[in-house]
């Protein structure tokens, strides 16, 4: 597997991954310290090439074995460079109440991966919407920390309110 | 012959090298799969590799009784082993500097081996056996062998259905032979009945003839220790399967022992308690008695509040039972006397005393409980009472003076108690004479777990939750105190008897200020000088074991487990958030 | 306001100004339109639209969750819920996930089997993506004769796995069952016909010029922007990016078949309509190969402890039955680990990051659904442009309610 943006990012940004490791599939990981990774997702896309953003999520961690767990989230970027056919797997770690910066002025398509990793673990973007995607506004929690239970249902919320009768449901310009 | 003829001066033999002095004095050190181990001398190689990861299989093996190394799963390589053979980790104690390794070829291979033969013969079963799930035959198989059968021809036929006694059958076709049984019972039982009969293909386990029969408090134990589905529980056998079932650590409540035990339950019914390790108390086992006690948490429980006696009696909402007891209990504050279970955990008798003391101006608080029955060699009490110590600690540092029974009987005949608040319906007495008694009564105030003869006199009746139905603690006869875990939410209306005590007191005018059993303990306890430094939220064992597989999620589900098949249960007292 | 309803408007309403403020409009959640339930909030200055503001989840259904609650073998039908127009892509996906986390390597046959499979359900896909637009622009034809093709294919799926949409084909170190016998000539005989009939529809739409004129030069999105906003797949490749998981790190036995990747120029919605029609015929191809390349030999893995062990040791002997026990109440034990994995779905790069605890179940499944990424970058498709071009827009990204809202 092709170690080269690792390289270029501890080459050119000496301190802003904290680990690299291997998985089992030979595939290597970059944990990148929360602070830089705006410049390292920068730093992939305008000058390493990196400009496919392929995906975000997020992982919860509290179930893992109790060396693991600490800081609780570990949120993945994962962004391509199609040109070297190499593919980039970051993660960042972060505890509850840790925001991260959005990096959703380095590549716009993480705008609702974002929004995602909101809606399902509340880790904060710092600039970003935080607004929920596949939820509810009204929904209590994340659904896929570990501690929300499997059929935490929620009751049901009042319709919204209805303010132009005329022309439907919708804001008729009125700010909601 | 010619020693003398030789001549002086030929070199004399080296002597032969002596044994290495021990790395580290006092202990044994060697090696596991690489890893230095340093053991106490004697150790044996199972439970010296289990500290660096290194799981060795076994059967037979039980560390509370001795060595059989029978079922030859345990076999390792070592360095101190004869040239091309394998010893058994079970049986084998360490010497200093000695190699061992859990995992070549040859070991796999007799892993595998032994797997085999031990499958060879047995009967295909896994899906009526009760022990599915929990079996070492089926983890070992995932594990060491995983192959298709090889056997050609029918399988040797054995007694499917041999009942040996009052609590164990035997299933004599699944059987490894590997004669914990045998041993526990000779060993631990002190009841030598079991015995292994017959040879080759037809040798089975069986009561030996002079006995006839399994007789012994004890032979609960040998289902839990068979590691196959061979010797099964009677009261257990075809109720549940063991991967729905979920475990919550709790206490026996059937003598003053306190034996630790798992309370395996699904929705809201208790299966089966088993023993849970406690080298002070119980080590690994538990008496059948109190293994069968776990029935009473289950059936002939009060569901309801029920107000008035005979005739006149209805069943009510629990804050319309609150409202009622307070109100008939009002004009007669000062005069009621207090009847305290020793049944009851610590958290109820703190809550209870100090309504007793506070709002009921009592000074004497009687004691009630269930009758002393016989006790044995072993673990089983006379009395049969969990937290007899628990009461009388508590009742001291209250300054609440304790009296027996027979004195509430006595001033019962006198005259000279008009109305009565019992804690807990078990009395010593419960009989027609007891219900005769509290029939005379101008009140009678009962907070009780189960219907009985003592129940139905009674002109409020609260639904009382078991010790499975919340946390808290007991007592035992030595003086230690344990804590027990909440397994699922009271049945019915039921609340814990520390519930109903502090809302009455509320309503009466007294705020206890406590919201659960762990507010009770941290408010009230500081008091006792027993109970003080107990360390409540340190002591609870895990909440985690389960037997078998879980097929829920892991313990983030918030549900009471077993929903999966019964449909959600009753889910007072549950917060989802 | 009076509490009765009066439809006629008061005169003061009649007279006033016309209104100039920018008008909101709902599309959706149930519209013909919107193929998905997906509520698209639109702001409009007249036909323009100012601002678009998607609203999704309606087709929520917690898949992460579930997969984390059951053993890697029960999720597998949930994925059959993503893409449920091409259940067999995420079906096999997922499985060569699990695989390349447990380090397997399925038998050549399975590979096989698979590329058809999957070939198959892109087609699917595709063809109903095409006529799709096709009806959605006023041509009912042209849907009629990619539907029966689909229909074709979605017969041969059915003998295949049993089932029309929801596959669940496909096991953990290979597949469930084998070919049934004389289908591979069926499937040949049928590619015939779909040939003909994706001509039908390439014929009745492509060079129509009521079609092209709506769809050219409308819903058009940069190279750059579609890189950022992560496209893949036959939208990305509309763009001029010639970027298919199939050919940049190939799988199964892609590599050893002769096929192209088709690339377009402009990334309008044309462009994403004929780089379907193009791939149809390469998938096609693809298909007509690895059957005829396919060898004989098992499908699934011989190894109990991952693959369940046949019936009749199942009920015949102890080995059996206790491995099938375990791997049904406990689940397949995938190693502790991680993997980021994908594989090109009909939508495009379909990845999976999957974590496993070393237990049974999966403790983290992340779908990186192709669907997600597009549909946000819906807005930068349509804002500005006219209301009317959002149709064959959403069309053409072929937004799936069910992969995009798990």
């Amino acid at each position: 597997m092709s170690t080269f943006a690792l390289d270029q990012i501890q080459a050119q940004l000496p301190q802003a991954l904290s680990e690299r490791y291997q998985d089992r599939t030979g595939a290597e990981w970059g944990v990148v310290k929360r602070e830089h990774l705006v410049a390292t997702m920068k730093l992939l896309k305008e000058k390493l090439g990196f400009r496919l953003f392929i995906s975000m999520d997020a992982v919860d961690r509290l179930h893992l074995p109790p060396a693991e767990q600490d800081p609780r989230f570990e949120v993945l970027y994962f962004v391509k460079n199609i040109e070297r056919n190499e593919h980039m797997r970051l993660k960042v770690r972060v505890n509850e109440g840790e925001d991260i910066d959005t990096i959703k002025g380095v590549y716009q398509g993480a705008d609702w991966a974002e929004r995602f990793v909101w809606d399902f673990y509340g880790v904060r973007f710092t600039g970003g919407s935080n607004r929920r995607i596949l939820m509810y506004e009204e929904f209590k929690g994340h659904p896929l920390r570990k501690d929300y239970p499997l059929r935490g249902r929620q009751g049901l919320i009042p319709e919204r309110a209805i303010k132009d009768i005329y022309r439907g449901p919708g804001t008729n310009g009125v700010q909601d | 012959m010619s020693d003398e003829k030789k001549p002086a001066e030929a070199p004399k033999p080296a002597p032969p090298p002596g044994p290495p002095p021990p790395k580290n004095p006092g202990f044994v050190t060697f090696t596991v799969d690489g890893r230095e181990v340093v053991a106490r001398p004697g150790v044996n190689m199972i439970d010296a590799a289990r500290t660096v990861g290194a799981d060795i299989p076994y059967y037979c093996y039980h560390p509370r009784l001795t060595i059989a190394a029978n079922c030859r799963m345990c076999m390792v390589e070592s360095s101190a082993a004869p040239p091309g053979k394998l010893v058994p980790a079970c049986q084998t104690a360490p010497t200093e500097g000695v190699v061992i390794k859990t995992n070549t070829e040859k070991v796999r291979a007799q892993q595998k081996m032994v797997m085999e033969f031990l499958l060879l013969n047995h009967p295909v079963d896994c899906s009526i056996c009760d022990q599915a799930g929990e079996c070492k035959l089926q983890d070992y198989y995932m594990r060491y062998d995983f192959q298709p059968s090889r056997l050609e021809g029918p399988k040797v036929l054995r007694n499917k259905r041999k009942v040996l006694g009052d609590t164990v059958v035997l299933d004599q076709e699944r059987c490894v032979l590997c004669t914990r049984c045998v041993r526990f019972m000779a060993e631990v039982a002190k009841a030598p009945q079991l015995g292994v009969f017959g040879r080759g293909s037809h040798e089975v386990v069986d009561v030996a003839p002079e006995y006839g029969k399994l007789e012994s408090n004890y032979s609960g134990n040998i289902v839990d220790i068979c590691p196959v589905g061979a010797l099964l529980s009677r009261d257990f056998r075809f109720r549940a399967r063991a991967w729905f079932l979920s475990a919550a650590p709790s206490v026996c409540t059937g003598c003053s022992r306190g034996c630790n035990t798992v309370a395996d339950f699904m929705g809201q019914d208790v299966y089966r308690y088993r023993p849970r390790e406690n080298e002070a108390i119980n080590k690994s086992w538990m008496c059948d008695r109190g293994r069968l006690s776990y029935k009473s948490l289950n059936t002939h429980r009060v569901p309801q509040a029920v107000l008035g006696r005979g005739a006149d009696a209805k069943e009510a909402h629990p804050a319309e039972a609150i409202k009622y007891a307070a109100m008939k209990l009002k004009p007669l504050l000062g005069s009621v006397a207090f009847l305290a279970s020793p049944v009851a955990s610590n958290e109820d008798l703190l809550a209870g005393f100090a309504f007793a003391r506070d709002v009921l101006k009592t000074s004497t608080v009687y004691v009630g409980g269930r009758p002393d029955g016989d006790s044995d060699f072993f673990l089983m009490q006379a009395d049969k009472n969990p937290n007899r110590k628990g009461l009388e600690w508590i009742a001291r540092a209250f300054g609440l003076a304790v009296q027996p029974f027979d004195a509430l009987t006595k001033a019962m005949d006198a005259g000279q108690v008009k109305a009565l608040f019992a804690l807990g319906h078990e009395v010593p007495q419960a009989d027609d004479d007891w219900a005769a008694r509290t029939e005379k009564l101008e009140l009678f105030v009962l907070s009780a777990t189960n219907e009985s003869k003592a129940t139905r006199p009674a002109h409020v009746v609260l639904p009382a939750a078991t010790h499975v139905e919340d946390e808290g603690t007991f007592t035992q006869a030595d003086g230690i105190t344990q804590r027990f875990r909440r397994a699922f939410p009271p049945r019915g209306e039921a609340r814990p008897h520390w519930k109903w005590v502090a809302d009455l007191a509320k309503e009466l005018g007294h705020d206890l200020g406590v919201a659960s059993s762990r507010e009770v303990f941290k408010k009230l306890s500081p008091s006792v000088p027993e109970l003080a430094s107990f360390e409540w939220d340190k002591k609870a064992p895990m909440n985690q074991t389960r037997p078998g597989i879980s097929t829920m999620a892991a313990a983030s589900d918030g549900r009471p487990p077993g929903w999966r098949e019964q449909g959600v249960p009753n889910l007072r007292g549950l917060t989802i958030p | 306001m009076s509490d009765t309803y009066d439809p006629t408007p008061a005169n003061e309403e009649l007279e006033a100004h016309l209104q100039t403020r920018n008008m909101v409009l709902n599309l959706g959640p149930s519209h013909p339109a919107t193929h998905g339930t997906v509520r698209l909030r639109l702001e409009l200055d007249g036909e323009t639209i100012v601002k678009m503001d998607p609203e999704i989840g309606y087709l929520h259904r917690g898949f992460q969750k579930s997969c984390e609650n059951v053993t890697w073998m029960q999720a597998l039908p949930y994925t059959d819920r993503l893409d449920y127009v091409a259940s067999l892509t995420n079906n096999f996906g997922f499985l060569s996930a699990i695989e390349h986390l447990m380090g397997l390597e399925i038998p050549e046959r399975a590979k096989y089997i698979r590329v058809v499979g999957a070939e198959l359900h892109r087609i699917a896909s595709h063809l109903t993506t095409a006529a799709a637009l096709g009806l959605e622009l006023g041509g009912f034809t042209a849907f009629l004769y990619g539907v029966e093709a689909r229909e074709l294919i979605i017969d041969r799926v059915t003998e295949l796995t049993g089932a029309r949409l929801t596959t669940n084909y496909g096991r953990i170190g290979g597949l469930n069952r084998d070919l049934p016998p004389g289908w591979a000539e069926k499937v040949l005989k049928s590619l015939v016909k779909i040939e003909e009939l994706a001509g039908e529809v390439d014929g009745l739409l492509s060079r129509n010029r009521i079609f092209t004129d709506r769809t050219k030069g409308t819903g058009v999105i940069t190279k750059d922007d579609a890189l950022d906003f992560g496209f893949t797949g036959p939208c990305l490749r509309a763009c001029g990016v010639n970027y298919d998981v199939r050919k940049a790190t190939p799988y199964w036995v892609y590599d050893r078949l002769d096929w192209e990747v088709p690339v377009g120029v402009n990334g309008d919605n044309f462009d994403r309509y004929y780089m379907r029609i193009l791939e149809i015929q390469q998938s096609i191809k693809i298909i007509r190969q690895a059957l005829e390349q396919m060898p004989e030999g098992p499908v699934i893995l011989d190894d109990w402890r991952i693959v369940l062990p046949p019936k009749d040791e199942v009920y015949g002997s102890i080995e059996g039955v206790i491995a099938h026990f375990k791997l049904v109440m406990e689940g397949v034990p995938v190693p502790a680990g991680e993997v980021y994995h994908s594989t090109e779905s009909a939508n495009g790069e379909l990845g999976w990051y999957l974590r496993s605890d070393g237990s049974g179940r999966p403790y983290k499944v992340h779908v990186r659904a192709p669907g997600f990424q597009i549909l946000s970058g819906m807005q930068r498709l349509c804002e500005g442009r006219m209301l009317a071009d959002l149709v064959p827009t959403f069309d053409t990204i072929n937004m799936i309610g069910g992969e995009v809202e798990q």
